[in-house]
Parts: structure tokens; C-alpha cells; sequence
């Protein structure tokens, strides 16, 4: 039997059983007999929401079973599955609705049966909100008493709301656990189609919640498939109308999963024989993430202890990775080789280690995701040194592998162990980066072999490989750049087009920080920048790139180039790290930075500059950039590039020099050129300036006038 | 040659907005040209005036506003009488004594005043939180059920827990949402755009994006005003469309200047008509820069601001 056939005859019975039992009450009650559940709006609501027709009296019925009738097409495509389900819900939702003829209340404490609107409405505001993060529909009788407790419990744990039907209902009871809306775990009714009623709830909520017309069927299953995160755990033995029922629970979009070998369906039917991994299957079938609120270390968590400095007298140990081999690592890895939330630590703990004493540690944070990409694993990375210091009596500075660690006498004698370091890591990963991390496992590695191991084998390839993707990152070889507006609300039509060659202005929104940006906060400050229609290659000006400054300016600026100072220059904001103005006597150009307070050979200071700069307008002659923008082979392209720089304060010279020397290298191939550029101890007029320019043979000098 | 004017009516417009129900009920919204620019089309609905009470009744009011509620016991008694005030369109009840580092009333206490004024005035009804937003996450959500019917601004949803006021007062009980940002059109657009994702009609949110006391940081509050409406109008950005709600009493009645008694700002003279003064010119600036309504306390502010929207429309 395939399991269409298994589907087809669980239908063909509920209906049979249904079309019995309609004929029956109208023999007995006369068709005009009114019809439906107490406190509802909604008639007999999934009938309602299937079809736009309102059941009111028993003749009605009579009239939907025909129309039941039409679903249960007997093709062997999945679609006529999926509407046998539904049939069978239905028919499930007419047996119901008789029980409650007449004013009845078929159901006793501790069942509840239907639930009125209002419950719908107050339970439906926490599912919308996440509050209430998914819920379970369990059916059957599990395979023992302690297991029922234990899986209504992990759901409760997470704040799952827990709809019960069939045998679970007793074990429950059996086990002394206290049921009802108010602890989240309802107890619907001991036949099988008393199911319908949570169905209920579902089309109920897609009808009020998400305005879905009665009757469009479509939508219906679109607003349950995407807003309603419920699943169905189905006890063995199956039986051919439950797996009916599951049919339709499917076609909800609700996946069912079940302990008894039967037919898999992947991501729809999925067979768990441990009952105990019911609770982490289900939530991986219906990507229903709890968020974690109470992280569990026995000190305080907080940003207030983020500045926390621990003195070699308050430290009980330290780990430091510029004297033993230490590395903190993010990796991406495939679901099925995560055990989400397991925390490993191999070598000594804390309280193995002698007072005061330097340690190996080596932390790696595994981590998977639909939507992660090893590119965000750096942006994880680089939050590790505030999650860590926001431990109460824990100090964490430095990053990859030179990182150091302090943890203080009271953090241990409070309890603080190696354990606590890997739950912080995990919940804050977890928490923040919810959009892409799915999944997520910690291994602490203290034995200095392993530590050594992981260092020079794992890590370090890992991060040599990550900057040669950095440096391969050019704005020729991705597809898109992304716009920043973070600061619009200090400098209104400014937008900074973030692209992999030029980060944004401010220095701290890369282009790989931007795209994880976008990935993270899908409405935020860092859309998607389209760059398919080239204007004019010199300038870098794009048709694309213009609207979006448009759109994101509020129709301030109309056209931008990214790499000319002349031709439409980007705006700035007034958070730039840099500034960049043309220097007259040499055809070329000065920067300065925000921590040189002296004057410059253009006869004004950095605040100077900045009040004629900022304040997102364009102006020729003079732009705001970040530091590492200096070394870049689109600085200032459309200009020359480069070679233009004549001035620069000595500090940032020297805190650019490699990068600058080695792109001077490639593209004009001059040794050494910031030797060229002059600086605070060489002139701080142009004259000077230019008298030693000229000395160096600075290019230029011989290049065309940029105006 | 001839002066001909020309119409700077634009292709766009600002939603058209009914708030409560009933002969009563008023409608902000449709205009299709800058704030009070009558000459260049028609402005269909004038900007409304509303009066704020809170639960704490007179207890914190300033000797000028508690003459205008003699006779007034409850809470319930001072929403009668403020809904008889000249001028006033709708009335703003601010649950105040909510926050938690404040009063720290419960939600039930709340809440059953709530219902207490809903029955008894007829106008239009704003229901302002108490700034918290956690608390107001939960209060608002119970606000919005308890007033189930009544077409009234749940005030405000906020970036931190539009999803909880959003889905009760949006989606649930089908009231106006009301969306808090502060000063900033990004944030106010984001704000709009992740409510109506959440399945809030777009038609039925009002913004409140920010205000101050006219003086203090005011100049932002207007520009903010001013870049919406060119967003909304010239550039037809539906998610800058919806009509703007102002806050200003909560602003005003706040500020040295309002507040300061004349025995110690002898040379301010008069503290009753620097209140006044403080609230009118904030209420006029923030209408003048595209509010489509604004809350306000004192009767004469209330009656000079009608006024004034009067003689301009």
C-alpha cells in the first residue's frame, strides 16, 4: 500500500463516518436545525475559511459534504493528498460541530474542545510577536508516561503552546502535570477529530490576523504555511485517518512527525523514533528558533561591566594568546553536523589551572544556517570581544589569535568556569544573529596540544584565507554594493554608497559589514545597490547607484560618481575619519584625520575643513573618507589615484604606509612612496610643501591640473 | 506680463484617516499640498485638536488647568468635562502612572479606567501609554482590546514592541496604530514599513515622529515634519503617507518655562500665560510643519488653536 492509498482510505472513512452522522442528526433534529461553535464569528470557521460559506443550520451540511466530496480527488499526486487532508479536516470539523448541538458542552475539564474567538484573539497577539515561538499539536499516546511529561515540559520550557488529543491527555494527568491556557498546554479532546479544533485556531488567526477572505483557499494555506509555526507530533500506532488528518495538517503547512516507521516525506513527514529528540526535530522541521532571555552563568551579564579591568591581583587566571597559542574561530558547517547549544570543553577547566597562571584557550563557535555565509563568520567573530567582556569579572581583549583573556578571583569563586564562556558565546550568537544562525556548538579547547593544533592548523588557514578573499574583494568582482544611511539623522540627504574598494566614510561599515547588515536587518540602514547600468567607467558612475542615492536622500542628490573628487563626489556626513582637500600648488591633494588637531598646507585645520565637507552636500574639491579608503586602488581613480597625495599628518602616514606603498608599488611602481608625501615635521604651508615635493620628484607634480 | 499662479498641488496625498465612530467621529488626512496651502487646492479636512488628561487626574496639574475641573471627582468626570472644552475634536487619555519607574500602576487598574472613559465620552478616543515599552507592550495591547470598537489610536507603537501593540491594536481589535519614532524620517519610515509587514494596513497608522517643546531641539522636530511631507507628497512615498499625530502638551507642560511660578521668575511674569504661550506656539509650529492633529491641555490653548486652524483653512 503506497501511502496515497493509506490517505485515501483514511478519508473515504472519516467521510463516511461524517456523511453517517450528518444524516443521522438530520433525521433526528430536521435540517432547519441551527448549527455551529459557541463564541465565534466564524460559523464553523475552516469550512468557512475553505469555502466563504457560512454553515448555519444541518440542511447546510448536507450541502458542504458534497463539496468535501469535490476535494477528494483520487489521482496519485500530492496535491490530491494534500486536499484529502483537508477533506478530511473538514469532515472532522462537521462531526465536531454536531457535538454541539443544541446548546451542548461535549467537553469536561480538563478538555476544552472549541475555543472561542476571544482565546484566539489573546493567544494570537504572543504568536504574532514570537512570544509564543510555536505551537505543538500532539496526538496519540506516547510510549510511556514519563516521556509524554518530559516532551510537554520541553515545549512548555520554551514557551511552545501545547495542544494535546488523544491518549497524551490522560498520561499527562497521570504524571501530576497541571494543564490549561494559562500554562500553555490545552488539552483539546480524546477523539481524533477534536484536532480540528486547534486547526481552528490556525484559520481563525489567518482570518483576523492576517485578512485573509474568506474562501481563498490559497491564501489560507500561504498565511499558515508562513505565520502559524505549528507542527504536529503523532504517536505510533498511525492509523489511516490520522494519517488523513496529517495530510491536511501538511497542506496547513504544518509538517508532522511521528515515532512509528511509516512513509518519510522529506521535511513533511519525518520519522523520529526517539521520542526524546521529538522536541529539537520538530523545531528544525519548522524553523522555529527560541530565543534565549536568561543566559545561565553565575555572575552578572551586562554592558555595564564592558570597560571592567582585572588587575594581575584580582586574576585568578589569564590566557594569552601573544605568549601560548590561543585563537577564537566562527565556523559554518552543515546542519546535520550541529548539535545545537552543545558545549565541549577538552583540556583543564578553570579550577584545574594554578593561581595566576598563563593558559592556552582556544574557543571555536560552529555555527549553521539556511542563510549563513562564511563571509558574516568575521562579523560574528568580531562581536566576541563584547559578549565576553559583558561577563561580570571577565576581561577580553585583542581578537583571532591574539587574543587575551582575564577571569577574576570572585568570577571563579562565584562559580565562573570554562562552561560559562561557551553558554555567553552561544546565547549572545543565537540572540543576535538570529537571521542567519540556525544552529550553533561551542568547543573550549585548553589542552595546549590542541590548542597549538587548532591555532596553526584550523585558524590561521582560516584567517589567511579570509583576507585573500578580502583583498580578491574588489568592486569589479561582486554584483552588488550597498547603501548606508546610519547617520542620515544628524545629516539628512547624506547616503554613503559602500562598496569593497571604498568602505563607508566613517570607517566602520565595510562592504562585507554592510551586506551582513542588510542579511541581519532587512529594512535597516544598508540596502542592496544594484550596479547594472555603467554611465561612465572613470568616474564609476552608475545609472543604479544614482536612483538609490536618490530614493535614499529624499531627492537631495541626484547623481553621484564613487571615484572622483571633482565630478559629483559622494556627500559626507560628518563622521568621516578622513579628510581629502585639493592642494593647488601641486596638483595634488592633502588629507588629514580627526585626531591631528594642527593645520594643514590648505590653510585650515580638520574642523575647519569638516564644517565646509559635511552636512551631505557635494563639494567639488573635498571629500570624507575612512583610513583604509587611502590605500585603495579607487582613491580618487578618475583623478590619478594615489600618486595625487601630497600630505598627510606623520601619524596616519605611518599607520598607512605598508598598505599605501605596496598599492603605489602595483599600480605606478614607485618603491617606498609615501617617502614622497610630506607631513606636520616637513611643512604645514604650501610652499614648503612644494619645495619638497619637488626635491622628492613627486608625480604630482607632472601630472595634469585637477581643475 | 501677468502673474499667473500656479497650483503646487501634488500628484500625491496623505492618507485620509477616520478616527471613532459615530456623529462624532472625526477624519484627518487627504490633503494633496503642503500644510495649510488652501490657495493651491482644496484641504478637504482641517487638522484636529484633542485634550489630554491622565490617570492621575489633577493630582500633577498646574493650579491654571485644575480651575477649568472644579467639580471634578474622577478621572471619568474630568473626560466629561474636558470633551465639553471649546475646539476640542478628540480626547487623549495618557496612562501615565503605568511606568514602572514611575507610579507603577497595573495594567488592571489601568485598563478599567480606560473602559470607564470610553463609556462615558462620545469623542473620538486616543489612548496614549506611559513610555515604557515594555509596560506599554503589554498595556497598549490591553488598551486596544478594551476599547474594542471604538476606532480608536492605540498611542504609540514603538520600534522596541510594535509587534505586540502593532498585532493587538492593528490586527486583533482593528484600532489605529499609532507609530513613535524620534526624529529621524528613517526610523519613522522603518517603523511604518515593519508594522505593515506585520499585516497592519497602512491606511490605518498614524505617526507620531517625535516632538519637543518649541526651544528645545525644535528645529529638528520641524525638519523632520518638513522632509516627510516632501517625501510623502513630492516624492510619493506611500510608507511616509500616513497623517501625523503630535504629542505637544506632554512636551510643553514640562519645560522651565511653563512650569517656573512667577514668585521665582518674577521678570517671566505671568506662569499661566507663558504655558499657554509655550503650548500654542509648539502646537502652531508642529501644524504649520504638517501635523495632522495635536494633542494639547490647557482650554485656551485648545480654543486659540481651533482658531487659528479655522481662520487658515
Amino acid at each position: 500500500m503506497t501511502l496515497f492509498d493509506v490517505v485515501f482510505n483514511g478519508n473515504d472513512t472519516v467521510y463516511g463516518l461524517t456523511e453517517n452522522a450528518v444524516d443521522a442528526a438530520i433525521a433526528q433534529h430536521g435540517a432547519d436545525k441551527a448549527v455551529g461553535f459557541p463564541h465565534t464569528a466564524y460559523s464553523l470557521p475552516c469550512y468557512y475559511a475553505v469555502t466563504g460559506t457560512k454553515i448555519e443550520k444541518l440542511g447546510d451540511m448536507k450541502d458542504a459534504l458534497a463539496v468535501i466530496k469535490s476535494l477528494m480527488t483520487r489521482e496519485k499526486r500530492l496535491n490530491d493528498a494534500f486536499m484529502s487532508g483537508v477533506a478530511t479536516a473538514l469532515c472532522a470539523e462537521l462531526i465536531e460541530a454536531l457535538k454541539y448541538i443544541d446548546g451542548a458542552t461535549p467537553y469536561e475539564e480538563p478538555c476544552y474542545g472549541h475555543l472561542a474567538d476571544a482565546v484566539i484573539r489573546e493567544l494570537g497577539v504572543p504568536l504574532v510577536t514570537g512570544d509564543i515561538p510555536g505551537v505543538a499539536v500532539i496526538l496519540g499516546s506516547a510510549p510511556s508516561t514519563e516521556e509524554a511529561a518530559a516532551l510537554v515540559k520541553s515545549y512548555q520550557a520554551q514557551g511552545i503552546l501545547v495542544t494535546l488529543v488523544g491518549g497524551i491527555i490522560d498520561q499527562v494527568a497521570e504524571a501530576g502535570m497541571k494543564t490549561g491556557a494559562n500554562v500553555r498546554v490545552i488539552p483539546l479532546g480524546k477523539d481524533v477529530t477534536s484536532v480540528i479544533h486547534v486547526v481552528s485556531v490556525a484559520v481563525r488567526a489567518a482570518l483576523i490576523f492576517g485578512n485573509v477572505a474568506p474562501g481563498d483557499a490559497a491564501a489560507l494555506m500561504e498565511y499558515t504555511f508562513k505565520r502559524v509555526p505549528a507542527f504536529v507530533n503523532a504517536f505510533a500506532p498511525l492509523d489511516p485517518v490520522i494519517v488523513a488528518c496529517g495530510a491536511g495538517a501538511i497542506a496547513l503547512g504544518f509538517p508532522v512527525i511521528t515515532n512509528e516507521e511509516t512513509f518519510r516525506v522529506p521535511k513533511s513527514l519525518i520519522v523520529q523514533k526517539d521520542v526524546s529528540k521529538f522536541n529539537a526535530t520538530s523545531l528544525e522541521a519548522r524553523d522555529i528558533k527560541i530565543k534565549i532571555t536568561n543566559i545561565d552563568i553565575p555572575v552578572a551579564f551586562a554592558s555595564a561591566f564592558e570597560g571592567e579591568i582585572i588587575r594581575r591581583g584580582d586574576m585568578q587566571v589569564e590566557f594569552d594568546g601573544s605568549r601560548v597559542d590561543c585563537c577564537e574561530l566562527v565556523q559554518t558547517k552543515e546542519a546535520s553536523e550541529i548539535e545545537d547549544h552543545k558545549i565541549t570543553i577538552v583540556g583543564p577547566d578553570v579550577d584545574e589551572m594554578e593561581l595566576g597562571s598563563k593558559n592556552c584557550i582556544a574557543y571555536v563557535v560552529e555555527v549553521a544556517g539556511k542563510n549563513m555565509q562564511s563571509d558574516f563568520e568575521p562579523v560574528i567573530e568580531r562581536k566576541f570581544h563584547n559578549y565576553i567582556n559583558c561577563i561580570e569579572g571577565v576581561y577580553h581583549t585583542g581578537q583571532r589569535d591574539m587574543q587575551r583573556i582575564r577571569i577574576s578571583k570572585d568570577a571563579f569563586a562565584a562559580g565562573f568556569r570554562l562552561k560559562h564562556i561557551g553558554e555567553v558565546l552561544y546565547a549572545s550568537v543565537k540572540n543576535e544573529f538570529e537571521a542567519v544562525v540556525d544552529k550553533c556548538q561551542v568547543t573550549i579547547y585548553t589542552d595546549p596540544e590542541q590548542c597549538k593544533h587548532m591555532r596553526h592548523e584550523v585558524a590561521i588557514p582560516t584567517f589567511d584565507k579570509r583576507d585573500a578573499r578580502l583583498l580578491s574583494l574588489t568592486d569589479e568582482s561582486v554584483d552588488v554594493y550597498y547603501s548606508c544611511i546610519l547617520c542620515q539623522a544628524f545629516s539628512p540627504s547624506h547616503v554613503c554608497v559602500v562598496t569593497p574598494e571604498r568602505l563607508g566614510l566613517c570607517g566602520a561599515v565595510s562592504w562585507l559589514d554592510a551586506k551582513a547588515t542588510n542579511q541581519l536587518d532587512p529594512n535597516g540602514p544598508c540596502q542592496v545597490i544594484t550596479k547594472e547600468r555603467l554611465v561612465d567607467d572613470r568616474i564609476g558612475e552608475y545609472e543604479d547607484v544614482n536612483e538609490a542615492v536618490k530614493k535614499f536622500s529624499q531627492g537631495a542628490l541626484e547623481e553621484v560618481s564613487l571615484y572622483s573628487i571633482m565630478e559629483k563626489p559622494m556627500t559626507s556626513c560628518g563622521c568621516f575619519e578622513c579628510i581629502c582637500g585639493i592642494e593647488p600648488f601641486s596638483n595634488g591633494v592633502c588629507i588629514t584625520n580627526r585626531e591631528y588637531a594642527g593645520m594643514t598646507p590648505l590653510g585650515m585645520t580638520f574642523p575647519e575643513l569638516a564644517s565646509m565637507t559635511g552636512g551631505g552636500v557635494q563639494t567639488p574639491g573635498f571629500m570624507g573618507h575612512g583610513k583604509h579608503f587611502i590605500a585603495s586602488k579607487k582613491f580618487m581613480k578618475a583623478e590619478g589615484g594615489i600618486e595625487r597625495i601630497v600630505w598627510m599628518p606623520k601619524a596616519l602616514k605611518e599607520q598607512v604606509a605598508d598598505r599605501l606603498n605596496a598599492t603605489a608599488k602595483e599600480l605606478y611602481g614607485i618603491d617606498n612612496f609615501t617617502d614622497m608625501i610630506g607631513d606636520e615635521t616637513i611643512a604645514e604651508d604650501p610652499e614648503t610643501l612644494l619645495a619638497f615635493l619637488t626635491e622628492k620628484n613627486h608625480p604630482a607634480l607632472s601630472m595634469e591640473p585637477m581643475m | 506680463m501677468p502673474f499667473n499662479a500656479k497650483s503646487g498641488k501634488f500628484s500625491a496625498s496623505i492618507n485620509t484617516v477616520e478616527i471613532g465612530c459615530g456623529d462624532k467621529k472625526i477624519t484627518i488626512g487627504g490633503e494633496n499640498v503642503l500644510p495649510f496651502y488652501t490657495f493651491d487646492a482644496p484641504v478637504e479636512n482641517a487638522p484636529k485638536v484633542g485634550v489630554e488628561i491622565t490617570d492621575f487626574g489633577l493630582e500633577n496639574e498646574p493650579e491654571c488647568i485644575k480651575k477649568y475641573y472644579e467639580g471634578c471627582e474622577t478621572v471619568v468626570d474630568m473626560a466629561k468635562k474636558a470633551a465639553s472644552f471649546e475646539g476640542v475634536d478628540f480626547l487623549s487619555f495618557r496612562m501615565e502612572g503605568g511606568d514602572p519607574n514611575g507610579a507603577n500602576k497595573s495594567t488592571d487598574e489601568l485598563i478599567a479606567m480606560l473602559k470607564e472613559i470610553a463609556a462615558a465620552v462620545d469623542i473620538p478616543l486616543v489612548v496614549c501609554g506611559c513610555k515604557h515599552v515594555e509596560k506599554d507592550a503589554e498595556l497598549l495591547a490591553k488598551a486596544a482590546e478594551a476599547v474594542e470598537g471604538k476606532n480608536a489610536v492605540i498611542l504609540a507603537a514603538r520600534e522596541e514592541n510594535y509587534k505586540n501593540v502593532g498585532a493587538a491594536a492593528g490586527l486583533a481589535y482593528k484600532q489605529l496604530v499609532g507609530a513613535e519614532s524620534s526624529v529621524d524620517i528613517n526610523l519613522a519610515k522603518q517603523l511604518n514599513v515593519l508594522l505593515t509587514q506585520l499585516g497592519v494596513d497602512g491606511k490605518s497608522i498614524l505617526m507620531n515622529v517625535g516632538s519637543a517643546s518649541a526651544g528645545y531641539g525644535f528645529e529638528y522636530v520641524v525638519s523632520t515634519m518638513d522632509r516627510v511631507k516632501a517625501a510623502a507628497l513630492s516624492q510619493g512615498d506611500t510608507t511616509l503617507q500616513m497623517p501625523i499625530i503630535t504629542p505637544v502638551a506632554s512636551e510643553t507642560w514640562g519645560v522651565k518655562e511653563a512650569v517656573a511660578s512667577e514668585a521665582d521668575m518674577p521678570e517671566w511674569g505671568n506662569q499661566e500665560e507663558r504655558g499657554i504661550d509655550m503650548e500654542v506656539e509648539t502646537a502652531a509650529a508642529v501644524l504649520a510643519a504638517g501635523s495632522n492633529a495635536v494633542i494639547l491641555k490647557h482650554p485656551e490653548s485648545i480654543k486659540t488653536i481651533s482658531k487659528m486652524i479655522k481662520e487658515l483653512m
